[in-house]
């Protein structure tokens, strides 16, 4: 799909982060000496006031990656993740963007681990940031700089398809080592049109994305998702299940207006 | 997207600009007077980076000792290999051989594998053991498979499951699966994610093997599986198989489950990300790949396996005096093609010769146009114009582009017959071959 025109222009411009890692600065400070999170409203007032430990939640970026539309981002908060201590919920925001939310996930300990694969838009090179709050209330920060180019060989087809429009894909746990949390797969084909890009008449396509998203086992809930408008094109979001348990995995994807669709799995998980 | 659309005129005028470049710089060269040798440049890999910056070095800089390591006699390009499996050339056509940058401009051609860099002892070492001595050190190793990180994908696989994406016996392979495999088969491509050699080569690929299948067996399937959603010239791409195969070929992106993560090389089938199972009559993977190894004894490669270069000269960011250029590189938003790394080779050649002479490196400028070949009598292309702004790398703004959607069939059939012009020139640039078609 094509990137909104401002997308764009952005990539050309921004590489601010970038010098950033050439000079070697500890990751999360800046060349004012403050933490990517202080200069995102979204995430100070998340924070009310308290400071998140830095380093133990780690994000896993291509340091270069040629296509802003859908960057893999791989996060994992270093915790426990037992009914009396576990993370409750990871925030993910996109620095440079023009609205820097990109995701909040909500865990419960049924999930074993609080890690998440999912493919993000990018305004240009930025930083990308990582909060979570445990169930105790300690918040927790992490951030990496990536650098985004475009490619004159890599240009943004014009080919989207809309006949598989809201098709639900789950792949559930297999091949799982014992006593290590099974990994599910899912995505669903949606435009997630941001509300920025315009039609060849000059007009603003609407906005249209998947807000939610829900994933339980036998009607206990295991993750919930809000996406926002910097999530790509095709919501894909791997997530996991503890070991030990077994049962029917039910998904929900929901568009703003109660429009959804549904998928299930059976998801069998060894001790 | 505005980059998308054709700005041909700007994209000439600016390559001429480039090309203008680097004809006042090679009047403007150091002269290196009254010393016998300014310095020994050591260069590995012959291919499309290494010949020409051996070749151009000798041009700018006779005086420079040049010694190009590579083990091979005679270099069969990847560009064209295509080609070559579509049955539109012969494979002979595109090897060359490395006597005119011996006979004609002085390189001291070694043919060996260079095995490890002594950084600071300034040595390369061959296998043998010989050493060589450099000032300064060229690599343009291209590039090497990460084996194992596609699942059940290693070398051994590759012998059933070619890959075919160096020139070689890897292409001979695939050529004779094609032509043992019935009318009626399936072929697949199991595409990667970027990174990778040559953006447009899987495209290219199945369009010469559906050439290949309309000629001799047209009731066979090409099936695209990508690890991606969207892929250079992909529009141009989907018209031309449309317009030249009908449904011969269907493409399956990310989205649409086609990103592979296992592969059967033995039963010839491949499993998807969401669990779909494909069986292939001929089954063509194309790996997840890195840079050349000789970049890791080197230590100019980083965690992601590609080399971060110096944007004004590539040198590398982590080894001084250790120069690289082509594929092995992050030098994106330039693509990893061959024209591409005989324009690095030469801004390269002249940042050497400037540095070995105490000089600052000229200002650089890069062009890149990448051919493909959709079938014999229909070609596209996108062309691009490079610099450095603020210390990065970036297209020329208003810079290069692609060519038209919906152009006359007289547009694409020209636009094939300067792909074949353009191979022969930038062969004869780059090693001074000029191959019988």
């Amino acid at each position: 799909m094509d990137l909104p025109r401002h997308f764009s222009r952005g990539i050309l411009t921004a590489a601010a982060g970038f010098a950033l890692l050439v000079l070697g600065a500890p990751s999360w400070v800046n060349a004012q000496g403050r933490a990517a999170w202080e200069r995102i409203d979204a995430a100070t007032e998340l924070l009310d006031g308290a400071t998140p430990r830095a380093g133990s939640i780690r994000l896993d970026l291509p340091a270069v990656t040629q296509d802003g539309s859908s960057v893999p981002v791989t996060v994992e908060v270093d915790h426990p993740m037992n009914p009396d201590d576990h993370v409750e919920a990871l925030y993910l925001f996109a620095a440079g963007n023009p609205s820097p939310e990109v995701a909040e996930i909500h865990f419960t300990p049924l999930a074993g681990k609080a890690r998440i694969t999912t493919r993000i838009r990018l305004d240009g090179s930025q930083t990308v940031v990582a909060l979570a709050r445990t169930n105790r209330g300690e918040w927790l920060a992490g951030q990496r700089d990536v650098r985004v180019t475009v490619s004159g060989c890599l240009s943004q087809g014009n080919s989207s398809d809309n006949s598989d429009f809201m098709q639900a894909r789950v792949r559930p746990p297999s091949r799982m080592a014992p006593g290590e949390p099974g990994e599910v797969r899912t995505l669903i084909n949606h435009p997630m049109e941001t509300g920025l890009r315009k039609n060849p008449d000059g007009s603003l396509i609407p906005e249209r994305i998947i807000e939610e998203f829900r994933a339980e086992l036998d009607g206990e809930k295991l993750l919930a998702a809000r996406f926002h408008r910097a999530v790509s094109a095709n919501p894909y979001l791997l997530f996991f299940v503890a070991p030990g348990r077994h049962g029917e995995l039910a998904l929900r994807w929901e568009e703003g207006e109660g429009a959804g669709e549904s998928a299930t799995a059976t998801a069998s998980i060894p001790d | 997207m505005d980059t998308t659309r054709m700005n041909r005129r700007r994209a000439l005028k600016l390559m001429g600009a480039a090309g203008a470049g680097t004809l006042l710089a090679a009047c403007g060269f150091p002269a290196f007077a009254g010393r016998s040798s300014p310095g020994r440049v050591a260069i590995v890999g012959g291919g499309f980076g290494g010949a020409t910056a051996a070749k151009y070095i000798k041009r700018f800089a006779p005086s420079v000792d040049v010694m190009l390591v590579e083990p091979r006699e005679r270099f069969y390009t990847c560009p064209f290999t295509n080609l070559y499996l579509g049955g539109m050339r012969d494979f002979e056509s595109l090897g060359h051989d490395y006597r005119e940058l011996r006979d004609r401009y002085g390189v001291r051609v070694i043919h060996a594998m260079a095995e490890d860099v002594d950084v600071p002892g300034r040595r390369l070492i061959l296998a043998g053991g010989e050493t060589v001595s450099w000032d300064r050190l060229i690599l343009s190793p291209g590039i090497d498979f990460r084996w194992g990180e596609l699942e059940g994908y290693d070398r051994a696989a590759s012998e059933k499951a070619p890959h075919a994406w160096k020139a070689g016996s890897q292409t001979h392979l695939l050529r004779r699966q094609l032509e043992e495999m019935e009318d009626g088969g399936t072929f697949i491509l199991v595409a990667p994610d970027d990174p990778f050699r040559c953006p447009p080569g899987p495209y290219e690929r199945v369009s010469m093997v559906a050439n290949y299948f309309k000629n001799h067996k047209p009731r066979s399937k090409v099936l695209l599986l990508d690890a991606k959603d969207n892929f250079s010239k992909q529009g141009l791409f989907m018209e031309g198989w449309r317009e030249n195969y009908g449904d011969m070929i269907e493409w399956v992106g990310r989205s649409g489950d086609g990103r592979v993560i296992r592969v059967d090389a033995d039963a010839l089938e491949v499993e998807t990300e969401f669990g779909e199972i494909h069986r292939a009559s001929v089954l063509n993977v194309v790996p997840p790949q890195k840079a050349g190894f000789i970049a890791d004894r080197a230590g100019v490669a980083d965690e992601s396996g590609w080399v971060p270069v110096n944007p004004r000269t590539f040198e590398s960011r982590q080894v001084n005096g250790v120069y690289v250029i082509g594929d092995a590189t992050q030098a994106a938003p330039m693509p990893k093609s061959g024209f591409v790394a005989n324009t690095q080779a030469k801004v390269t050649a002249r940042a050497v010769i400037a540095d070995l002479a105490g000089d600052a490196p000229p200002e650089p400028h890069w062009v890149n146009t990448c051919y493909s070949v959709i079938a014999p009598d229909w070609g596209i292309t996108v062309a691009g114009v490079y610099e450095v702004h603020d210390g990065e790398l970036r297209e020329v703004p208003g810079s290069g582009g692609v060519s038209p959607m919906d152009a006359s069939p007289d547009f694409r059939r020209r636009e094939a017959r300067f792909a074949e012009a353009w191979y022969a020139a930038i062969a004869e640039d780059t090693w001074g071959t000029r191959p019988a078609v």
